[in-house]
């Protein structure tokens, strides 16, 4: 039940549906109430000209003259039978033959009397009634005049109607619950609308909702926007500040160790400097990583900023003998912030291109049957020395202080494990093929 | 070797300026954007080191205004901003190599000797010609593995003949990379240094490693060693 119009449909289509079956029952009812009249009326009629066509028989019982007779009542199994019963005699009508027909007991005279029973397989509506002619007023030859009609015409009649006013609401109801999630669709099409905007800023695909939304979501989407804008100022206001911060703490930072003469800049006083060098730049640089992407921004691509690092480390390095080799799936995406992935990758490769004897790797691709926080893979290797089984630990085990990691990676290590925790992804370290380190990052991406 | 040192902090400046000098450089000083510039454009430097965060003029711009202006030498970006995008930005900008604040004054000289090494098609901190060896990390010279004792001026001079070994270096260019802003100092002073030079690594003159050519300079004429 989350959805709005799902919500709508169903708790319209229950009271519809009461409604179809109520006017069904009132229906049906009044159906058969006119069957049964025409019934009673049939049963009437053919009695009437039953008791008018009965002659009196040489042998003193009673029969109609066979050219009078309803020619249904002439053929068998017609659905219309009759009989005249007295205590002596019985006339059934040749319509009964073969059938095990029974009309039921003798009455008194002046008694009438319906009933039902069946004749063989066909259900029958019995009228009965007994009459005494004035001729017998010692009554001995009370007569009993029985008309039964076969009940499965009717009956059928029944069904056909039945089955005509199903189908009828029952395609009734469908026109109209369908007519009403074609409005449905047209009434909420606003708020879907709303809905893949939102996502479509999520996913950084557009920045902000766009315009034209009718009068009741017009001011849900300015607030929405708004608070997109408010919230990417804040961030951009809030690294700006941790930046300024750290220059303004390193620059006196260096003054300080600019004044130190030559011998002393190993003593104590240097040694406190790069502690709290160290600690700026660890904690600053931390509170600066966003750890995710913010909304309306878009997808940074790995192969731009990897090219530019390439660029920037290639000339750093031009000293060595170096090739750095790009291995990058063409559109592979990465949904955060530029700033974190220039980091990520800068210190992994500026390790890399250190501790390598001349070969770096960047692999980059993208799974999209991973979850949604590891589809993009980031592998960085060389063919140095590698990291032995210890180091690796100590390099991702969690809480390293700035102060006290592995001698040679360096702050970067650090950073990079921060970094990766922030966006929920992987890390990991083993031997690459080249011989050296390997670094393998997953991070949210396309 | 002739460095310009653009920083606003003065404290760091004169402290570099100051270090620099020790080391064997002529240093030249800017305090802010527009005076590094100027700096930049007018003097004959070997190297540059620029800070990032410069008052009326940042520092990535007159990177940009300078390799505009075909200013070749090196430069050294030094910033408090330590993170890759800048680094980035710094390098694109035209810069050849970055140091963070704080720094070990022995990695921004180390940084520097790489660039000028670099400058000059030098890849290891030793220069090798021939017999005669220079390594510009402990500033000794040796020939034929004995060592050379030289005086700050004979080894400036010999250091920047050996960077550019088998370019012809005018006595002015030498001149200038000896003293800060005096120009006008008598050419004979090259001369007699060059004279000092050339009996103190060839005594027996076998090795003639440099060469005169009247009216245009000095040639360091032993071939580089394609080992170093």
């Amino acid at each position: 039940m989350h959805s709005l119009s799902r919500r709508l449909l169903v708790s319209v289509s229950v009271p519809l549906a009461l409604f179809f079956g109520v006017m069904m029952l009132v229906l049906d009812t009044g159906f058969r109430a006119l069957s049964e009249r025409s019934l009673q009326e049939l049963l009437d009629s053919q009695m009437v000209s039953l008791i008018a066509a009965a002659d009196p028989q040489p042998d003193g019982s009673y029969a109609p003259t066979p050219q009078e007779l309803d020619p249904r009542l002439r053929t068998p199994r017609s659905g219309l039978y009759a009989q005249i019963r007295s205590q002596h005699h019985l006339w059934r009508s040749p319509s009964t033959a073969g059938l095990s027909s029974d009309f039921g007991a003798l009455l008194v005279p002046g008694e009438r009397h319906l009933a039902y029973a069946a004749f063989g397989h066909d259900r029958v509506a019995i009228a009965s009634r007994a009459i005494q002619f004035a001729d017998d007023p010692k009554g001995t030859r009370a007569l009993t005049f029985s008309v039964a009609v076969s009940l499965s015409p009717y009956e059928e009649q029944q069904w056909r109607f039945r089955r005509k006013l199903l189908g009828w609401f029952a395609g009734l109801m469908l026109v109209l619950l369908a007519t009403l999630a074609a409005l449905l669709r047209w009434v909420l099409g606003p708020v879907r609308r709303m809905e893949r905007e939102i996502h479509e800023v999520e996913e950084g695909r557009c920045e902000a909702l766009g315009a034209g939304y009718p009068r009741e979501l017009s001011g849900v989407a300015t607030n929405l926007n708004a608070l997109l804008l408010g919230e990417r100022k804040r961030v951009a206001r809030y690294r700006d500040t941790l930046g300024n911060l750290a220059h303004s703490l390193k620059t006196p930072l260096a003054v300080m160790r600019s004044s130190l003469s030559a011998g002393a800049e190993s003593g104590a006083v240097g040694a406190e400097i790069d502690r709290m060098t160290g600690i700026i730049e660890h904690q600053l640089k931390r509170a600066a990583a966003s750890g995710g992407a913010l909304l309306g921004q878009a997808p940074v691509e790995v192969a731009q900023v990897a090219a530019e690092l390439r660029a920037t480390l290639l000339r750093v390095y031009a000293g060595k003998d170096l090739s750095l080799e790009l291995a990058i799936a063409p559109a592979t995406l990465f949904i955060g912030d530029r700033g974190d992935l220039t980091e990520l990758l800068g210190n992994l490769l500026d390790n890399a291109c250190k501790w390598c004897r001349s070969r770096v790797r960047l692999t980059a691709s993208s799974d999209e049957s991973a979850g949604a926080r590891e589809r993009l893979t980031l592998v960085v290797e060389d063919d140095g020395a590698g990291i032995s089984a210890d180091d690796r630990a100590r390099v991702l085990g969690r809480g390293v202080r700035a102060d006290q990691n592995v001698p040679g990676h360096g702050l970067g290590l650090a950073m990079v494990h921060d970094t990766v925790d922030l966006y929920g992804g992987q890390l990991s370290i083993d031997s690459s093929p080249l011989g050296g380190a390997r670094f393998s990052l997953r991070l949210p991406g396309r | 070797m002739r460095v310009l040192v653009v920083e606003d902090e003065a404290a760091l400046r004169d402290s570099l300026k100051e270090r620099l000098g020790e080391a064997g450089f002529t240093v030249d000083v800017a305090r802010d954007g527009n005076e590094g510039l100027f700096a930049g454009l007018e003097y004959p430097l070997d190297v540059a080191i620029v800070d990032l965060g410069l008052p009326n003029l940042p520092g990535l711009e007159v990177i940009r205004r300078l390799r505009a202006a075909r200013k070749t030498y090196p430069i050294l970006i030094l910033t408090a901003r330590d993170n890759w995008q800048d680094k980035v930005e710094g390098l694109q900008a035209g810069a050849d190599d970055y140091v963070a604040k704080p720094f070990h004054f022995e990695e921004v000289l180390a940084r520097l000797q790489a660039l000028l090494r670099r400058a000059g098609g030098w890849a290891s901190p030793q220069l090798n010609c021939g017999p005669v060896m220079l390594d510009t990390r402990a500033q000794t010279v040796a020939v034929s593995g004995a060592p050379v004792e030289l005086t700050t001026f004979e080894y400036r001079i010999l250091e920047h003949l050996m960077l550019r070994a088998g370019d012809v270096i005018s006595k002015t260019e030498l001149t200038e990379r000896l003293y800060d802003q005096d120009f006008e100092r008598d050419s004979n002073v090259i001369e007699v240094l060059v004279g000092r030079l050339r009996r103190k690594l060839d005594p027996h003159d076998e090795l003639r490693p440099i060469e005169t050519l009247r009216g245009r300079g000095y040639r360091f004429a032993l071939p580089r060693d394609t080992a170093s």
